[in-house]
This record gives C-alpha cells, sequence and structure tokens, in this order.
C-alpha cells in the first residue's frame, strides 16, 4: 500500500501543485477575454462595484496562493467527516434518486445556471473539489487509474456540452417567447466549406493528435496480468461504455439485461421518429418546446447511462460491491444482501407457508402449473404493470398525446416508457428491499 | 466540307433527316425549312469539332439551327406530341398533312413541325416507321415476313389475324382429344427414363463428368475442412479424475486445489441436513465468470456481478438466479472420489438428490 499520508502527498504534490497553477491561469484567461470585451459590474460589495473581470482576477489570486502549499505538500483538504458524509451520500439509493433531483434541479432552474458566470463558478467549484478530493489515497487510486483519468474528462466534457445546449435552447426559448425567430435563424449566413469547414477540421486534428501523444505519454496502458480462465480479476470490469450494461446485468437475468433489454432500447431509438409527433425543435436548440421528448432523453441519458458508468467506473470495486469515493477497496468488505424473489416474500413472508412445491413424481405438465401458481403473484404484477399502467396512463396524464398518437403508437411509446422506468424501479427495489427477481423460473432459465 | 472528314453520330442523324426530309419535303408549308435544313444540320453537328467549326463561319450559324431545327433536327417533346395531337385530328377528317390546323401564324416554329410530322405518318410506312411489339410478335406469328413491320401494315394484317386481340375473335377452341402418350398411365414409365436422364446429365458428357468430379472434390475438400476444425490431440483433463479419500476432506472445508486444473471445489458440507462431499462447478450460474471462495466470509462471491454463494452452492446474493452446479462424484474402486465431469446436477431441477451427485459421509 501506501505508506504515510504524508508519503502520498509529496508523491502527488507536483501534479497538484501544477493543477492550482492551471485553475489559476485559466480564470485569469477569462478575465483577459472579458477585459477585451469591456468590463461588466457583476455586483457591489459595501459600496465598491466589483466588475466580472476583477472577480475572476481575484479567484486566480486564490488559487496561486493555494498552488505553493500544494507544491510543498500541504495542500488543503476535506475532513474526515466530509469525506464520510460523502461516502454516505454516494450510496446507491442517494445516489440514483440523488442525481434525479440534481436534473430536476438543473431542469428546473436551466435559466439561471446556465449564465455564464454560474456556469463558470460550478466549473471552478467542481475543480477545486477534485483538487481537494485527490488528496486522498483511496480517491486518487481509483480517479488516476490510466483507465479511468479518460473518463474523467469525459464527464466534464458532457458537463461542458450540457452547460452548451442548455444555454443556447435558454436563449432560444427566451427569444421565442417574446415572437422573435430562434437564434440560428438568424445565423444562415452561408458557410464554405473550403476553406471554413476545412480549416477547423485541420485545427481539430492537430489538436487532437496533440492530446493523443500527450495521453499515450503521460499515462500507462492499462495491461493486466496475463489471462487465466480460473481467476477472474475482482473487481471484473467491462469497458467503460459497457458499465451501463454490466449494472443493469446485476439487477436481471443475463437473457434479460443483455440481450431482451438492449434490444429494446436499440429498437425503440429506431422507433423515436415515428413515435414523435412534436414538428417544433428541427434545426435549433430548445427546451420549453420539447419538453417531453427533452425530460425522457435526460433520463435514459443521463440517468440510465452516464449515472450508471460513473457508478461502475468510481463505485464498484472487489466482489462487485459498492464503495464510496474515498473508502478503501477492501475484498472481504461484508454486506448484507441476502436477496429474495418475490414469491419468497409472498409465500413465506405474506402468507406464513411453504412455497407451493409439486407432489413429487408428477409430470412435467404439472410441474409446469404449480411454477406458475407459484409465481403468479409476480406474474400478475408484471402484466398489470405492462398491460393495465397504459390505459390508465391514456386516461390521466397523457391523454392529449393519446388523443394525437392513436392506440398502436400510443401503446409502445408507453411501453418504451414503462421498461424504461422499470430498470430504476427494480435497482431502487433490490437496494431498499433486497428483491431478487419479481418472477423467478431457475427451471426454465426465466427470470424477470 | 462534312464528307470531307469521318463523320460523326450526330453528323450521320442529321444526314438521315435531311434525306427523309426531302423525300417527305413536297408539302408546302414545310418545304422552306425543310430546305433551310441541309445547310443548317451539318453547323450543329459541327458544333463540338473545332476543326469544322473553324471552316464553316460560325457567323450565321447561330440563328439557322433555330428555325429549321422543327423539320430537319430533332423534334423536341412538345413538338411530337402535337405532332400527336395533329395526326389524332388529321385521321378522322381523312385530310392531308395541309388541312392540319394553324393555330399560331405569327410565331412561324409552332406549325411547322405538325405539318412535317403529318406527312411522315404518310410516307413513314416505305421509310420504317413506328414498330410496336404487337406488330413484331404478330408477324414473328404468322411468318408471313420475317423482321420488323410497320404499324400500317400489322394494321391491314390484323384483321386477317387471329392470334391478335380482338375481342370477337375470342371464341373458346374445343378440347383436343388427349393423345395416348398424355394419358396418365403413361407417366409411370417416365420415373425411369428421369434417373436414367440424371445420369446422362452427370457422366454422359465431358463437361458433365468435370462438374461432377468438381463437386465431389468440392465436397470432399468440405469434409476434410471440417474435420480440420477438430483438433488431433486434446490436451484437456480428463473428464474423469480421482481427487482422493473422502478422509482428505475435513468436514467444513472448501478444496481449492483443484481449481486451476479442473475446475471443481470439492466440499464437505451440510445440505439439506445431511454431510456430503460433492463437487462444485467453478462457473458463476449468472453469466459464467469464475467466482473466488472467501475464507473469511464463508462464501462464493463473483467479482463480476457480485453473485454471492454459501459453502454449499445455495445462490442468495447478486443476481445469479440458480444455485452453482454439480459434478458427479463416486467411489471408485480403490476407496478414492471419483469426479465426472460429464454429467451435471442442478439443484432448482431437484437433482442434488440423485446418489451420483454426492458422497454421504
Amino acid at each position: 500500500m501506501h505508506g504515510s499520508h504524508a508519503d502520498f502527498l509529496a508523491r502527488i504534490q507536483l501534479g497538484l501543485g501544477f493543477f492550482y497553477l492551471l485553475l489559476a491561469a485559466m480564470n485569469w484567461v477569462a478575465a483577459l477575454l472579458l477585459w477585451r470585451d469591456g468590463p461588466k459590474p457583476y455586483f457591489k460589495l459595501g459600496g465598491i462595484t466589483v466588475t466580472n473581470v476583477f472577480a475572476w482576477l481575484i479567484v486566480g489570486g486564490l488559487f496561486l496562493i493555494v498552488a505553493p502549499f500544494a507544491m510543498m505538500g500541504s495542500p488543503p483538504e476535506f475532513s474526515e467527516s466530509v469525506k464520510h458524509v460523502i461516502n454516505e451520500l454516494s450510496g446507491p439509493v442517494t445516489l440514483t434518486v440523488g442525481s434525479l433531483v440534481a436534473m430536476a434541479f438543473l431542469f428546473v432552474f436551466r435559466g439561471w445556471w446556465t449564465k455564464p458566470p454560474i456556469a463558470w463558478l460550478l466549473l471552478n467549484f467542481s475543480l477545486l473539489a477534485m483538487g481537494l478530493a485527490v488528496t486522498d489515497a483511496n480517491f486518487f487510486e481509483i480517479v488516476g487509474k490510466p483507465d479511468n483519468v479518460p473518463i474523467v474528462g469525459l464527464v466534464y466534457l458532457l458537463g461542458f456540452f450540457t452547460w452548451l445546449a442548455t444555454y443556447k435552447a435558454v436563449i432560444n426559448d427566451d427569444r421565442m417567447a417574446q415572437g422573435l425567430p430562434p437564434i440560428e435563424k438568424t445565423e444562415d449566413e452561408k458557410v464554405l466549406v473550403w476553406p471554413d469547414l476545412v480549416y477547423t477540421e485541420m485545427i481539430c486534428m492537430v489538436a487532437m493528435t496533440a492530446l493523443m501523444l500527450v495521453w499515450a505519454l503521460a499515462l500507462q496502458a492499462p495491461l493486466e496480468e496475463p489471462a487465466s480462465s480460473v481467476k477472474t480479476p475482482n473487481p471484473s470490469k467491462a469497458p467503460w461504455y459497457f458499465l451501463g450494461l454490466q449494472e443493469m446485468l446485476v439487477y436481471y437475468d443475463p437473457w434479460y439485461a443483455g440481450v431482451v433489454l438492449p434490444s429494446i432500447v436499440v429498437f425503440g431509438l429506431m422507433a423515436i421518429p415515428f413515435l414523435d409527433f412534436n414538428k417544433a425543435g428541427n434545426g435549433y436548440y430548445t427546451i420549453s418546446q420539447r419538453k417531453f421528448s427533452y425530460i425522457v432523453f435526460q433520463i435514459g441519458f443521463f440517468e440510465l447511462w452516464i449515472v450508471l458508468i460513473i457508478l461502475g467506473t468510481f463505485l464498484r470495486g472487489p466482489n462487485w460491491n459498492f464503495f464510496g469515493p474515498f473508502e478503501y477497496w477492501d475484498a472481504h468488505k461484508v454486506l448484507a444482501q441476502n436477496n429474495v424473489d418475490l414469491s419468497q416474500y409472498f409465500w413465506g413472508g405474506m402468507l406464513g407457508q411453504g412455497m407451493p412445491k409439486a407432489p413429487a413424481g408428477s409430470g412435467p405438465g404439472m410441474e409446469f402449473l404449480y411454477i406458475l401458481w407459484r409465481e403468479s403473484p409476480g406474474i400478475i404484477l408484471t402484466l398489470a404493470y405492462l398491460v393495465l399502467l397504459p390505459p390508465i396512463l391514456a386516461a390521466t396524464v397523457f391523454r392529449g398525446f393519446f388523443a394525437k398518437m392513436g392506440l398502436i403508437r400510443f401503446m409502445i411509446m408507453s411501453n418504451l416508457l414503462l421498461l424504461m422506468i422499470s430498470l430504476p424501479l427494480k435497482m431502487v427495489l433490490r437496494w431498499t428491499v433486497n428483491l431478487k427477481y419479481i418472477i423467478s423460473i431457475p427451471e426454465y432459465f426465466l427470470n424477470f | 466540307m462534312a464528307e470531307q472528314k469521318k463523320l460523326s453520330v450526330q453528323e450521320i442523324l442529321a444526314l438521315a433527316r435531311k434525306q427523309k426530309a426531302e423525300a417527305a419535303g413536297e408539302a408546302a408549308p414545310a418545304s422552306e425549312p425543310a430546305a433551310a435544313a441541309p445547310e443548317a444540320a451539318p453547323p450543329v453537328a459541327e458544333a463540338p469539332a473545332p476543326v469544322a467549326a473553324e471552316a464553316a463561319p460560325p457567323a450565321e450559324t447561330p440563328p439557322k439551327p433555330a428555325a429549321p431545327k422543327p423539320a430537319g433536327g430533332k423534334m423536341s417533346v412538345a413538338e411530337m406530341l402535337a405532332a400527336a395531337r395533329a395526326q389524332g385530328a388529321a385521321k378522322p377528317a381523312g385530310a392531308a398533312a395541309a388541312a392540319a390546323p394553324v393555330p399560331k401564324p405569327e410565331a412561324p416554329a409552332a406549325p411547322k413541325p405538325k405539318p412535317a410530322a403529318a406527312e411522315k405518318n404518310e410516307a413513314a410506312p416505305k421509310v420504317g416507321g413506328p414498330k410496336d411489339t404487337a406488330s413484331i410478335l404478330a408477324a414473328a406469328r404468322k411468318g408471313a415476313k420475317p423482321g420488323p413491320i410497320t404499324k400500317a401494315e400489322a394494321a391491314a394484317k390484323e384483321k386477317a389475324d387471329p392470334t391478335t386481340d380482338e375481342k370477337p375473335a375470342r371464341v373458346a377452341p374445343p378440347m383436343p382429344v388427349k393423345p395416348a402418350a398424355a394419358m396418365p398411365k403413361a407417366a409411370k414409365g417416365a420415373p425411369a427414363e428421369d434417373r436414367r436422364g440424371f445420369l446422362t446429365v452427370m457422366f454422359g458428357s465431358m463437361l458433365g463428368l468435370g462438374y461432377s468430379a468438381l463437386a465431389l472434390a468440392g465436397g470432399l475438400w468440405t469434409l476434410g475442412l471440417a474435420r480440420f476444425m477438430y483438433p488431433n490431440i486434446l490436451t484437456e483433463p480428463p473428464s474423469q479424475f480421482k481427487v482422493g479419500f473422502p478422509s482428505d476432506f475435513a468436514p467444513g472445508k472448501v478444496e481449492e486445489k483443484f481449481k486451476a486444473q479442473f475446475g471443481v471445489w470439492i466440499v464437505n458440507t451440510e445440505y439439506n441436513g445431511h454431510l456430503e462431499i460433492a463437487a462444485i462447478r467453478t462457473v458463476c450460474t449468472h453469466l459464467g465468470c469464475t467466482p473466488n471462495w472467501l475464507e473469511a466470509e464463508q462464501k462464493f462471491k463473483c467479482p463480476c456481478h457480485g453473485s454471492g454463494f454459501y459453502k454449499d452452492g445455495i445462490n442468495f446474493e447478486g443476481p445469479a438466479p440458480r444455485p452453482l452446479e454439480r459434478y458427479a462424484i463416486t467411489l471408485a474402486d480403490d476407496g478414492q472420489l471419483q469426479v465426472d465431469k460429464s454429467k451435471l446436477f442442478f439443484e432448482e431441477m431437484g437433482q442434488w438428490s440423485d446418489p451420483q451427485s454426492f458422497y454421504s459421509v
């Protein structure tokens, strides 16, 4: 392991110092750019008007003060109690529900947080939190793995593009509320392939090559020990883009999570153009004109893909147990996870009797009937979820949708939505009541 | 000048049209532009050839092609349509081309094609005229005139020809009497002939023989390839192997030393209230990873998706839907336990009560 904490800090001090210097430079470049455009007052502090240039100069200066401390091996750190709270909060239930709440917050207050100063401030905060967190050896080990460094970069990239799209959508929505056309309509100047596009592509190519060079030189290739059929690495992780799939497999039977659900995802994505009846939003950013599509996309993409990738990358440790970001990856961590099938809950827990079992020596048909009888609570529940809910939705929440889409399109859409939502539902049920399978027929390799 | 050099396709076409126009050119309205056509046609054709363009004064060429084009040159679609209409109008009246109506006298280009085309209709039969599939077919059936015939010829013959589609002529002919050869009984002799036919096709000619040999060789190659896919030597451990005497396995212990070579844990534990030694397969029933035996926690734990199993192999945590599987284990003649990996026993199917699936301690 790492030896003492001071040794660890000495190991990372140079990198961390440069990290803070980079933060200072970043803020000062922003201040410089703002100064060139002409300073604007942000707010008043005790009679002094603080301009945007001044504010970011100050922030950069603060980072500059921190940098030498980090470089000398005594950087600012999270206290143990804060780490503990963060560990607790990154449990699966709080992470999933919390990310949902955060998404709702970002949706409702999109007009506020997309303002450039606020977004810049949020970026500064997240980078500062990263700087504080890497002083923990356990956190650094996970985040600094050659495998995982690009994923951290991807998370920031995703944050940037989310901000960009939301920012443009907010501007367009404001304009269209005033009766103006979207900003893309006013920017319909003809752009030539040569030289405009080709030059852009060439610059991107050069920048990308430089990035790849730095990446290849700075990060070790994530090679592991020679493969062996009897020794599976612990934890065994899929490539990062499949970690959402691997996380799905934890809650469902392989045939369902590995074959049926991905196929439904693919066919559902293909069905979107045929299900979408909203003609607005072609060729410009908007949220308020496509609220339903936007929310469904955010849940499907962020909640069910990105959050699961982050969870799988950073929070899943040995034996596929959950570990907080500052927790040591202990292969012998003991978690009470005695999973129970719904039928066991029903027959054993609620009725207080044994599971229905075919009498010994009965034929396969009889056994099958007994299995159906045993799993009847789960089967009824699943059928009710998929068959009864769509008409109820059509009569209540999605009344307008049903009228516009017609029966078949509405049924397809509502079933796709219900199957999508069944994933987080099942996850939360597993985490909270240790539910293993709603329908469990291992005799026929059929579990749901 | 055009004759001196090699004629291009366009020039040949233009010449052909010129001759045609001259042949049909006696009608009054079309005569003037038709006469102009010979002069106009070569410049049009020469336009791509720079040498010829030099020779022909280019100053006079531009205006001329426009005017004579309808008569001598190619017809545009509009002109063809107009011609067709004029034809239709001319037919009922039985009048010649000169009678064709002139809708716009002030536009000289418009009326000209009509007379020209109408004349063509009369003159065409001798030259060639339009040929349609029906007429060609009809001629072929009659055998009267091999090769294409004109519409007019076809129309003339149509009346006598019963094969063309004239509705009143469609009278069902009486069914012919079946000849003796077509009687159903005769079919019995056919298979023998067919079989002989098959042999003839396969081996009767050098070509057939060659293809048959090729097919045979290809089939043999395919079989050989299929054989190649199976290795000559299997380095796998035998599916039956001895693991030691029952006394080697202490109660409550999981023996891991056969995991690497054979993929088996030998477990001496209690299952359903009775002590037994069993051979458990080291494959997770979720997705086939290899679980680890955690001595401290007394459980098998899969590193891929977190499935957990008790010491007896029963699943209790994570997504694994079924208990681990057992191999057959029996007592050999020398008193050692023998594991047979060719037989599997599934707990959920009630197969762990099979006497081969465990060794009772």
